[in-house]
């Protein structure tokens, strides 16, 4: 077995909710060791409880260990160990102190006043620890007259240029999905660790990071801030249609929100799709003679493929169009990329086995977008039962003592069960059915995807 | 490797070769590139596909005028090598033999004819890390797939989730997906160049756009490997939080999950959404349409800045619908001096983007422009390379540089 790349490094994890938790779950399957850091009354703040759909619980059923049965939970949570802290207390802020000292890296996404209120921000920890890292996440960073606004990926994506740049043709601004912006930091927060980690091993220092999701936001739409910096040209919205390609679209498919997407960029991909359509004449059509043509006829382009393609499965057409070299893929839904079998061919997805005692089971989970020839990454352990390295990270390692720990279990400092924090109700999946907050619902999941064992893909 | 002195950007000394072209590749190695490595280009005779990329400044299509491409490239070095002949390929390898780093984003089926393949590039430097950004990665039924960004944002799903319930799957613009590989190919790298540091080893780093794109879909995943739901796009009708909402002048994004509700009501200034029906996260769901009506009512009095400012300081996570205009004028962007200026010398002077994060040493710099087509190609192969006046010329007549 090769090592890890990050083994022996010590992460001390205090971030909440989406990106920061993803990022050191990250450096988890890399070989980190990230405590994480939970306070039993605050949870809520954490996708331990979640939000009416912050589960997903087992089959909807929250059940009794309920924070411990969340799968998005597990995923963002992965690999690391937990205890739990509550620093407004003495004995937290003390805990919090002494994991200073032995941490390589701190990550915390509170609003920039919270840590200076704990004496806590990097010019203290410094005095601690001289050569710490330390990465804070927030909204806006901290400095700036916008410092103190809170950050949350939802209402900074669109904040942040995406939602201008994206909608359906002549439509209004609409939204990228899945909380974009949270996972544009969790990889800048990797790039930039990693980077001071470097610097740390080839001087000595440490440093800190100021990661905004603002200003990170911003920087990857960078081309389009640019046309407007030389050309006073503003964002402008297209739907799945290109500034310069033709065809580019999405096209409906045989059955129910199924679709097709397939982009010709070059006369060769062009030729080759007039083949698959089974109309060569087409490649003579004077309408669709060269690029610029073609874009200026895509309204009949589209009307032409998308009766080729509404009497197809997705797949299939798009195996008949890629077989002759023309880029298309079927627009996949969370069923469909779970059993692709690209996806399940490159191994992507982790089967994660969950301790008995939650009966959450055996369930597979998002991997890593890298491989490295040089270190196989282990199936990582689920996410961690809430303060279940309490005694070993509090005692053993920091040198708290039998008496210091009854005290703080009295003053519910530490425990493995949340204090108050808002219990989510699952809503029954009919509800969400007729809510259309899900698209289908598949009662035999477990078979499709193997979860039992008999793998369909 | 222990000097206690600081030194300048946390990056310097790397050594990359950047042997992309279009977005991932050349976005991944401009980040490294941002941060202190020295970055060398590596295009062939005609230049990077992206030179070719509008929009234009001018809207003039000019090998130094593509605006993704000036984008795209600053602080590095440029040279042009012919990898399809032998002898360039063989100057390549002699570069490698300089390099930490390597990044191609070539397909795979083609990096051997180009020399590109991770075993000829261990052989010139066995301590190269060489970071590969493909649509695929380097196995599986799809790795010779062709694809586009549109394609990646609909085999990896994130587009099956982005726009309206009762129309079509909505793409993003700007090329995201090359840009979210690009940044995980940086990421990437440097989890390979410090692994280095303990075994002194190169390696070979898979980066897919597919997957890294498909790793955002953490909540529709678990949905579907926990209770069998799949996740859909936003209904039309009855979510008037955490989704883009007009208002009397643009469009703004309320959010409920701060604070309580009661705030959100106070704030816009409606007693009607102090009814219990909309207590619960449950019941605004479950109640969405008429809530959303409300919402709407009272959203048409305010301008899009004012409630923004206003809803934060009340500590009411809101967001606001800003295009590029609004972002040169963001007093918060000019207040952390995020532009910068870069004089180009055919494109002219312009505020680029800035900095990604902040640190405290050894942060991002802006030194220079992205280069000509083949602007370093006498100082590269004449210092690094060590090649004579003469060799140059040569290399110059048969169209290898």
């Amino acid at each position: 077995m090769t090592t890890l790349p990050l083994e022996g490094i010590r992460v001390t994890d205090l971030s909440r909710v989406f990106a920061m938790p993803y990022f050191t779950a990250f450096l988890a399957d890399l070989g980190a060791e990230v405590i994480k850091v939970e306070g039993l009354q605050f949870l809520g703040a954490d996708t331990r409880l979640g939000g009416p759909f912050g589960g997903p619980f087992p089959d909807n059923i929250p059940g009794e260990l309920h924070w411990e049965r969340n799968g998005v939970f597990h995923t963002l949570n992965r690999g690391k160990r937990s205890i739990t802290l509550d620093l407004n207390v003495p004995d937290g802020l003390e805990a919090l102190r002494r994991l200073v000292l032995v941490s390589d890296v701190i990550v915390e996404n509170f609003t920039p006043r919270i840590m200076k209120r704990f004496n806590m921000d990097y010019p203290n920890l410094r005095q601690l620890r001289p050569d710490i890292i330390m990465l804070s996440n927030t909204g806006y960073g901290h400095t700036g007259p916008f410092a103190n606004y809170g950050g949350m990926a939802a209402a900074l994506e669109p904040t942040h240029g995406t939602g201008a740049f994206m909608g359906y043709r002549g439509g209004p601004p609409n939204k990228f999905a899945n909380s974009y912006t949270d996972f544009l930091m969790s990889w800048t927060a990797i790039f930039a660790i990693m980077s001071a980690l470097l610097y740390r091993a080839r001087t000595g220092r440490g440093l800190w990071i100021d990661v905004a999701m603002y200003q990170g936001g911003v920087s990857f739409l960078g081309e389009g801030l640019l046309d407007y910096a030389f050309n006073g040209r503003t964002e402008r919205r297209l739907g799945n249609r290109h500034e310069y390609y033709a065809p580019h679209n999405t096209y409906p498919c045989r059955g129910k929100d199924r679709w097709i997407a397939i982009a010709v960029t070059n006369d060769e991909e062009w030729h080759a799709l007039c083949q698959v359509l089974g109309k060569p004449e087409m490649s003579h059509d004077p309408r669709f003679a060269d690029p610029v043509e073609r874009w200026k006829h895509q309204d009949e382009l589209d009307d032409i493929i998308a009766a080729w393609t509404s009497g197809l499965d997705h797949y299939e057409a798009a195996y008949r169009l890629q077989a002759a070299g023309v880029p298309a893929g079927p627009v996949l839904d969370s069923r469909g990329l779970l059993t692709d079998p690209h996806m399940r061919a490159r191994g992507f997805f982790d089967w994660i086995e969950h301790p008995p005692e939650t009966g959450v089971g055996r369930r597979p989970q998002l991997g890593r977008p890298w491989r490295f020839s040089s270190s196989q990454v282990p199936t990582p352990r689920p996410g961690p039962r809430l303060g279940e390295a309490n005694s070993f990270i509090l005692q053993e390692l920091l040198g708290f003592t039998q008496a210091d720990m009854g005290r703080m279990k009295e003053q519910n400092i530490i425990g493995n069960a949340p204090l108050g924090g808002r219990i989510s109700q699952a809503i029954p999946i009919e509800k969400q059915l007729e809510l259309e907050r899900l698209a289908d619902y598949d009662p035999d999941y477990r078979q499709r995807l193997g979860i039992d064992g008999a793998s369909t893909a | 490797m222990s000097e206690a002195e600081p030194i300048g950007g946390v990056l310097s000394g790397l050594r990359v070769l950047d042997v992309g072209q279009g977005v991932s590749a050349p976005f991944c190695t401009r980040l490294l590139a941002d941060y202190g490595a020295d970055v060398i280009k590596v295009e062939p005779p005609e230049g990077d596909l992206a030179r070719r990329t509008g929009p234009f400044v001018g809207d003039e299509p000019h090998l130094e005028k593509s605006i993704p491409f000036l984008f795209l490239n600053t602080n590095k070095r440029g040279v042009t090598l012919n990898l399809r002949a032998e002898t360039g390929r063989g100057l390549l390898h002699k570069l490698a033999g300089w390099a930490d780093v390597l990044v191609e984003n070539t397909e795979p089926r083609q990096a051997g004819d180009l020399g590109l393949d991770y075993e000829t590039l261990r052989q010139a430097n066995p301590r190269l890390v060489v970071t590969s950004i493909s649509n695929f990665g380097q196995t599986g039924p799809y790795r010779d797939w062709k694809a586009t960004d549109l394609i990646s944002c609909a085999l990896s799903s994130h587009m099956y989730l982005s726009g309206d319930a009762d129309k079509e799957p909505l793409r993003n613009a700007l090329s995201q997906s090359l840009y979210v590989a690009g940044i995980n190919a940086s990421a990437a790298t440097m989890v390979a160049i410090y692994h280095r540091l303990a075994t002194g080893e190169g390696q070979h780093v898979d980066v897919s756009v597919m997957e890294s794109m498909a790793c955002h879909l953490v909540q529709a995943t678990a949905t579907y490997a926990f209770m069998g739901g799949v996740r859909r796009r936003r209904p039309h009708k009855g979510v008037p939080f955490e989704e883009i909402m007009p208002c009397q002048d643009g469009y703004i994004v309320p959010s409920a999950q701060t604070q309580t509700f009661e705030t959100i009501a106070d704030l816009l200034g409606l007693e009607e959404l102090k009814d219990p029906r909309f207590a619960t996260p449950e019941g605004r769901i479950i109640n969405g349409v008429a809530l959303e009506e409300l919402v709407l009512k009272a959203l048409a009095h305010w301008k899009r800045y004012d409630i923004f400012h206003e809803a934060n300081n009340r500590r009411l996570v809101f967001g606001v619908i800003q295009g590029p205009e609004d972002f040169y004028r963001c007093p918060h962007l000019r207040a952390r001096d995020y532009f910068v200026k870069v004089r180009h010398p055919v494109a002219g002077e312009a505020e680029y983007p800035g900095e990604l994060v902040h640190m405290t040493e050894g942060s991002y710099q802006m030194r220079c422009p992205a280069p000509l087509l083949g602007e370093h190609n006498g100082e590269v192969y004449g210092r690094v390379l060590g090649l004579c006046h003469e060799k140059l010329s040569r290399f110059r007549g048969l169209s290898i540089i």
